[in-house]
């Protein structure tokens, strides 16, 4: 078995990683000392000029694969890809999942100086860790507010717009997605934030009533980013529970935009870098050297003005211009205090039950 | 006539008449303008090689196409303007058309259900209608388990079952093996007979029509050589045309040197032979003897012409010998120990029993 | 005899390899899957048909699955009653341009399903073409809002979606009707009504069914087109079944309703099949040819 074959593209990969599940992994292992690193990651994290610098410097070499979703990562690494791979980009409520695969490693903090960079919010969070180890240390966020199409809405609105009041009756839209959805039913309902994934049957059934009022609003459920990017421009829905990208490409467009972060909670979103257990070595060290730099100033500007995306240290936010911080919530860091990570729900398969059962009502 | 039959029209008139009948197809004339009558419980035949416009002719009665000129009349009723649903006419196709989904009595009593009779009745029937063809047997069979002889009974009383003024049969025969053919012609003639109905049958086999017909019409080429009944036909062929279609005469053509009554002189290259001919014959025309192999023989009395032997084909009980006499072929039939392949022999014919019909072949009509 | 016996199992036994690898294999083992359960992020391997009794008693699910049969169903009607006409007069009238016609027919099948989604989106949306139009013309006053983003939005895009499917089905089964047969209806006194109803219907039912079978298949299969057009009310058993396999990890449940979905898929074709083969229709079908 050639592996620098099997590292070519993603297929290859994939096929390394099902023979490695077949009993083959262990042929793999002892022969890439000298090779590239691996990062399976997001295309758009990965460009060659935010970490060309650091590859020249530090002599390292890389080999990126790119994911389509969190879940094809994990489906990829549980089926044997851990041992080809030496640093994953999972979202830091899914790092639980792969802690409990043991498909992780505890990163060593003290070999990451930029780590103790990090906002408070992600250094206190009990996400990504487990008995006081970080498994999955958080690198890059940003969060899923309000956008709505100001010439159509008289006000800016909160969530309770998506459960109360016939004024903008079908020309709304909710993400089709049990975790956010449910979520967004909890902040709009008060309920604590501590005890938002660990509901119970009377303050579910609270929120499916929610939902269920919810529905007869929505014009509709949206599926993916151009998909509501497209609803939008079309005037079929005016206000939505949406991502960023879609408010500054449609204001690009000349549409008057307005995005609102309720008070009631904003819900943020956060990827971290996380070393699959196997990495060992020099290959650790390196691996280690490649979190430090990505969580660094100079990966942060880049990141903050290409992505735009904030990182989860305070490194690059000098360097950035004040209109450069707004537009990564950076500007007022009080921010942080409404945000609300994601999380993986305990009861996760009754968050889908509720929310199937909710559209299909 | 107090005992009429169901079938029998208004006194003397002919059942259908055609006249100036042409048929277009987008301006290419398939017929050219015919004329004919088809009398009341007659059987009779359009015959014809293969594209001569036959077919037109009965699908335009079966109002399967449409009529571009002319006059098409059933019982002094103009055809034209009627529905191939509404005519008082049934078929029976070449291919026979069963309906696969129905089963063989289904198929013979669809028309019958059409008219909304009752089941009793229409099973009545439909058992007289197999019975008349002898398929009583095979009432429950589908039509892919019969042979083609099966389908071609079941599709004969499908289209008699409703008592049609005119039965059309296109080809219904083709599709036979030989043996059959011979046994299904004299039921169809049979069948005719039996049930008083009016037959209108096509085909290009000269042998079928002169086995069926009262009356036949000969077409070629869209326009009708002549017609009238098989003795007629074979004895008095009107063009050389006919007389070489039907029955294979041998014909001496040359020029009519004069016309006495019911005689003719032609020039042949045999010199000058004087015989019955067809009327409307001009001194001058281009026609043709006809000489049916019977009419001549070896070694007889009268004309005599000799030339030698080319080919002898037995065939049981006699042989066709086939001669070369000047430029031409003659064919002959012989009872006796055929000559030799080469041999010069002397033929005889009587010229009172020849026929003289209008122009040559390989001339057009 | 004996070789080319051999000849064609060797040349056989891939193919079916194949079929059996790809087609029966992921299907198998999506079986095996819904007699598990999960325990957080592992799949318990005890066997149990809890998932199965989870479905039955689940009123969603099951209220799912009977609206994909009845969505099957409806388009596969819808797209008999359209189709019909198109494939008969694609097959019977016209001449010279028959390939074109099929073509064009099957031009809605060269685009991807998104694109064919947002062209409808375009078509039926609240500032869409149609609205406009009879906002235009007066018609109506403000737009029509139930145009997209509804079970009749839904409806609409299915059956343009599937449509060709049908259309061919029946275009192979005119094709395959002989016009002498109804030359021969004609000639035994049936008008065009009753030689529609007694001859070519009859005639090309195994078509209508071959293409109502397909679409109906097809149809059941498609999530993305009434979760992008049919608005609050698109959920279908498909993307429950997906979200189950996607977000939330539970393949053993979301096996189980697959296969409860396949199930009484199978079971109400091998039913309609039965009961057709019992009427006189299908009798004939089946002996008659």
């Amino acid at each position: 078995m050639d592996i620098r074959l099997h590292r070519r593209n993603f297929l290859t990969l994939a096929g390394a990683a099902t023979l490695g599940g077949l009993g083959l992994a262990g042929h793999t292992n002892h022969a890439k000392a000298a090779e590239d690193l691996v990062w399976l990651t997001w295309e758009n994290l990965a460009k060659d000029d935010y970490i060309g610098p650091f590859l020249s410097q530090s002599g390292i070499g890389l080999t990126k694969n790119f994911i389509g979703t969190d879940d094809e990562q994990f489906a990829k690494l549980r089926a044997g890809g851990s041992s080809s791979v030496d640093l994953i980009t999972p979202g830091l409520d899914k790092v639980e999942l792969y802690v409990a695969s043991n498909l992780l490693q505890p990163i060593d903090l003290a070999r990451v100086p930029n780590a103790a960079s990090l906002y408070d919010t992600f250094k206190n969070t009990p996400l990504g860790k487990k008995d006081g180890q970080t498994y999955g240390l958080p690198f890059y966020w940003g969060i899923n507010p309000i956008v709505y199409r100001a010439d159509l809405m008289s006000e800016e609105p909160d969530w309770s717009v998506f459960f109360t009041g016939e004024k903008y009756k079908g020309r709304l839209a909710m993400r089709d997605y049990a975790l956010e959805g449910i979520m967004i039913a909890a902040l709009y309902l008060g309920i604590p934030r501590e005890r938002m994934f660990d509901m119970d049957d009377r303050e579910l059934a609270e929120v499916k009533k929610a939902l269920l009022a919810q529905k007869g609003l929505l014009r509709t459920y949206w599926n993916s980013i151009s998909d509501l990017t497209n609803l939008f421009a079309t005037g079929e829905v005016a206000c939505a529970f949406s991502w960023v990208p879609p408010y500054y490409e449609l204001l690009g467009r000349g549409l008057n935009m307005g995005m609102a972060k309720p008070k009631q909670g904003v819900i943020g979103w956060c990827d971290t870098l996380a070393i699959p257990a196997g990495v060992s070595d020099e290959r650790l060290d390196a691996t280690l050297k490649l979190v430090d730099y990505l969580l660094g100033a100079d990966y942060g500007a880049k990141l903050a003005v290409g992505g735009p995306y904030a990182l989860s240290t305070s490194l690059a936010r000098e360097k950035l211009t004040e209109e450069q911080q707004e537009k990564i919530f950076v500007k007022d860091l009080s921010i942080m205090d409404s945000f609300v990570w994601k999380a993986n729900p305990a009861r996760y398969s009754d968050w889908v039950r509720l929310w199937n059962e909710v559209k299909a009502s | 006539m107090p005992s009429a039959t169901i079938n029998e029209g208004p006194s003397g008139k002919p059942l259908l008449v055609a006249r100036a009948l042409k048929k277009f197809y987008g301006g290419e004339p398939a017929v050219r303008g015919v004329d004919f009558s088809i009398e009341h419980n007659s059987y009779v035949t359009l015959l014809g090689p293969s594209g001569c416009g036959k077919t037109t002719i009965l699908r335009m009665i079966g109002g399967f196409e449409a009529v571009s000129a002319g006059t098409l009349e059933l019982d002094q009723r103009s055809l034209v303007d009627v529905s191939a649903n509404r005519r008082p006419v049934n078929t029976v196709f070449q291919s026979y058309a069963l309906f696969p989904h129905l089963t063989v009595a289904e198929n013979v009593g669809f028309s019958l259900s059409l008219k909304g009779l009752d089941r009793a009745t229409i099973q009545t029937r439909v058992a007289g209608a197999l019975a008349m063809v002898r398929m009583e047997a095979m009432s429950g069979r589908w039509p892919r388990q019969l042979s083609g002889g099966q389908q071609q009974r079941v599709a004969l009383a499908r289209a008699i079952i409703n008592e049609p003024k005119l039965l059309l049969l296109d080809e219904p025969l083709s599709a036979l093996d030989r043996k059959m053919r011979k046994d299904m012609q004299i039921e169809l003639k049979d069948l005719q007979r039996r049930l008083g109905m009016t037959f209108l049958h096509v085909t290009h086999d000269q042998e079928e029509a002169f086995a069926l017909s009262d009356w036949i019409i000969v077409m070629n080429r869209g326009v009708i050589e002549q017609q009238g009944s098989p003795e007629d036909i074979y004895r008095r062929p009107a063009s050389a045309y006919v007389a070489d279609f039907i029955g294979g005469a041998n014909l001496l053509s040359g020029k009519i040197a004069g016309v006495k009554g019911e005689l003719a002189a032609i020039d042949t290259e045999f010199g000058t032979i004087e015989a019955p001919c067809t009327s409307g014959l001009n001194a001058g025309q281009v026609a043709s003897l006809c000489l049916r192999p019977e009419q001549i023989s070896l070694n007889g009395n009268g004309r005599a012409i000799s030339g030698a032997v080319s080919h002898v084909v037995f065939q049981g009980a006699e042989s066709l010998i086939e001669v070369e006499a000047g430029k031409s072929r003659l064919q002959v039939r012989c009872e006796r120990t055929p000559p030799e392949v080469g041999s010069t022999i002397k033929l005889t014919f009587d010229p009172q029993r020849a026929w003289i019909a209008a122009g040559a072949m390989g001339q057009g009509s | 005899m004996e070789s080319q016996k051999a000849a064609l199992t060797l040349l056989v036994a891939p193919v079916v390899g194949v079929v059996a690898v790809f087609c029966l294999a992921p299907l198998a083992v999506l079986f095996c899957y819904s007699f598990f359960h999960v325990e957080f992020v592992e799949i318990a391997k005890q066997p149990s048909i809890g998932n199965y009794v989870k479905v039955a008693e689940s009123e969603t699910y099951r209220w799912l699955i009977a609206k994909a049969v009845g969505t099957g169903l409806s388009v596969a009607a819808i797209a008999g009653v359209i189709g019909y006409p198109v494939a008969f007069f694609i097959a019977k009238r016209v001449v010279l341009l028959k390939s074109v016609f099929l073509t064009a027919l099957l031009i809605p099948l060269y685009t991807g399903d998104l694109v064919r989604i947002f062209a409808w989106r375009v078509v039926l949306g609240a500032e869409g073409v149609l609205n406009s139009f009879l906002l235009w013309t007066g018609v109506i006053s403000e737009p029509i809002q139930a145009l997209l983003f509804s079970t009749t939005a839904t409806l609409i895009v299915l059956t343009y979606n599937y449509l060709p499917f049908m259309v061919l089905g029946l275009w192979l089964a005119f094709e395959s009707l002989d016009d002498r047969l109804l030359e021969a209806a004609a000639d035994l006194g049936a008008g065009r009504w009753a030689t529609i109803r007694r001859v070519i219907l009859p005639r090309t039912t195994p078509g209508l069914l071959a293409g109502g079978l397909m679409v109906f298949i097809l149809v059941i299969g498609d999530y993305l087109t009434p979760q992008l057009i049919g608005g609050s009310s698109g959920v279908t058993v498909i993307s429950a079944v997906n979200d189950l396999f996607g977000t939330a990890f539970d393949w053993p449940l979301g096996s189980a309703i697959a296969w409860s979905l396949l199930a009484t898929m199978v079971a109400l074709i091998i039913a309609a099949g039965l009961l057709f083969s019992r009427t006189r229709l299908g009798r004939s079908i089946i002996s008659g040819g």
